[in-house]
């Protein structure tokens, strides 16, 4: 019997969650939310986990019934994310390892979405969708890593509605991508916006200064509205997204797809995605917003799977980075 | 704490800062060294610290080109040591491991 207790903090959630051998016993979570057309700054991010982490941590120990003395390893994010809020966790971490006498493991952030998919979904080898405000890689896993088929030149799809939804100041609570996917039910005018998919990768600042301008421009003269052009990014991102979805697949000859990451809970791209799977005979798998969303289970599978195969991270090597590719993880615990 | 002023040194020109954080224990001292030392500083340079443990003091000495970096530098260390602290004092005390 394995226990792992795991801490993630890279953006604006703080989740701190504990697994016993595939068996999530706790997964409680924190956001910080900043008000309409404002995004998350690094420090304040950090003061926000800050605030919190510790009361998540009781959480998490009492409503998994457990004490330290039950866990068998700290897991925490090492990366990539946001340098101070990754910091702000990795030193809890760090400290109660020492405390509590157990090991520590350093979790790439991406990995970790990738394991709880695995692990929710029970999927056998698919082809990974990682699509949240920070990443967007079309993952599959050969030889003992998850290897990056392809993958946002410029920024993340999330972010570029999270940055869309900054410009028609919408809410941020509970996320802005939702109110967006919200809105978007609502429109009903296809706008017309840059579709650039570059061979297996894709780009989407240029679609985002696309739609900043036009929104200026036609929301002021009344020729769409702002549930128009959620719709037409939604259409727009989500098509991209499934097309270099589909090529990977072509390469691997795969037959599943998982998606993860915060925008994979959107039931839009859900759907595009499924009509994609269907036409190849393949089948979808995705989690629900406790697992795609950032949470602390989902580094504590990840260590799970790491502990048992051996990983342990030594706490002078346990430095966070902001950046940490998903390749560049040795994956021990599979063939 | 002792030491609050910022002082240049005449020979390398740079302006040093130190910090002693006395502890219950040498043990408490080293613990938090350890969870403070890892992290290297943020990508701007012209700024180093050196954390170290005598007894049951946690020494920190910088060593920064500018005073603004120099400030950024101790007050985000005064942040993380009181994180630390908080968690030690929520969480301790330490198990004593059998070796």
């Amino acid at each position: 019997m394995t226990v792992v207790i795991g801490f993630e903090g890279s953006a604006n959630k703080i989740g701190i969650g504990i697994i016993r051998d595939g068996e999530v016993l706790s997964n409680p979570r924190r956001t910080y939310i900043t008000p309409p057309g404002q995004g998350f700054m690094p420090s304040d991010t950090a003061r926000h986990h800050r605030a919190v982490i510790l009361t998540v941590l009781k959480e998490a120990l009492d409503q998994a019934g457990l004490k330290p003395a039950d866990i068998d390893c700290v897991a925490y994010t090492k990366g990539p994310g946001m340098g101070a809020p990754l910091v702000t966790v990795a030193l809890v971490a760090r400290t109660v390892a020492q405390l509590w006498g157990k090991p520590l493991l350093g979790v790439n952030h991406c990995v970790g979405h990738i394991e709880m998919g695995r692990l929710i979904t029970k999927a056998n080898n698919p082809t990974v969708l990682y699509v949240s405000g920070g990443n967007t890689q079309v993952i599959a896993y050969s030889e003992r890593r998850y290897r990056i088929f392809g993958e946002t030149i410029d920024i993340a799809v999330g972010n570029c509605l999270d940055r869309f939804a900054r410009v028609i100041k919408i809410s941020n609570d509970p996320s802005p991508g939702y109110n967006i996917e919200q809105m978007a039910k609502k429109g009903s005018q296809y706008v017309e916006l840059p579709y650039t998919v570059k061979g297996m990768d894709v780009s989407f600042s240029g679609i985002l200064s696309y739609i900043e301008e036009a929104a200026h421009k036609m929301l002021s003269s009344g020729q769409c509205t702002a549930e128009d052009l959620c719709f037409s990014l939604q259409e727009t991102l989500f098509s991209m997204l499934v097309e270099i979805t589909e090529r990977a697949m072509a390469h691997c000859g795969s037959q599943e797809v998982l998606i993860v990451g915060g925008v994979g809970c959107n039931l839009r791209l859900q759907e595009m995605m499924d009509v994609m799977c269907k036409e190849r005979g393949a089948k979808l798998f995705a989690t629900d917003e406790r697992f795609c969303i950032d949470n602390g289970a989902m580094i504590a599978q990840a260590g799970w799977e790491m502990f048992r195969s051996g990983h342990v991270t030594e706490l002078k090597d346990s430095w966070i980075t902001q950046r940490y590719r998903t390749d560049e993880v040795e994956v021990t615990w599979r063939d | 704490m002792a030491a609050p002023e910022a002082e240049v040194n005449t020979h390398t020109g740079k302006l040093e800062f130190s910090l002693d954080v006395p502890f219950p224990s040498a043990e408490e001292a080293i613990i938090a060294l350890r969870s403070l030392s890892p992290d290297r500083e943020p990508r701007r340079g012209g700024i180093s610290k050196q954390l170290s443990v005598s007894g049951n003091t946690l020494y920190v000495r910088w060593s920064a080109d500018e005073a603004r970096t120099l400030r950024v530098s101790v007050s985000s260390f005064m942040d993380h040591l009181s994180l630390v602290l908080e968690t030690m004092e929520a969480f301790g005390p330490a198990v004593k491991l059998h070796t």
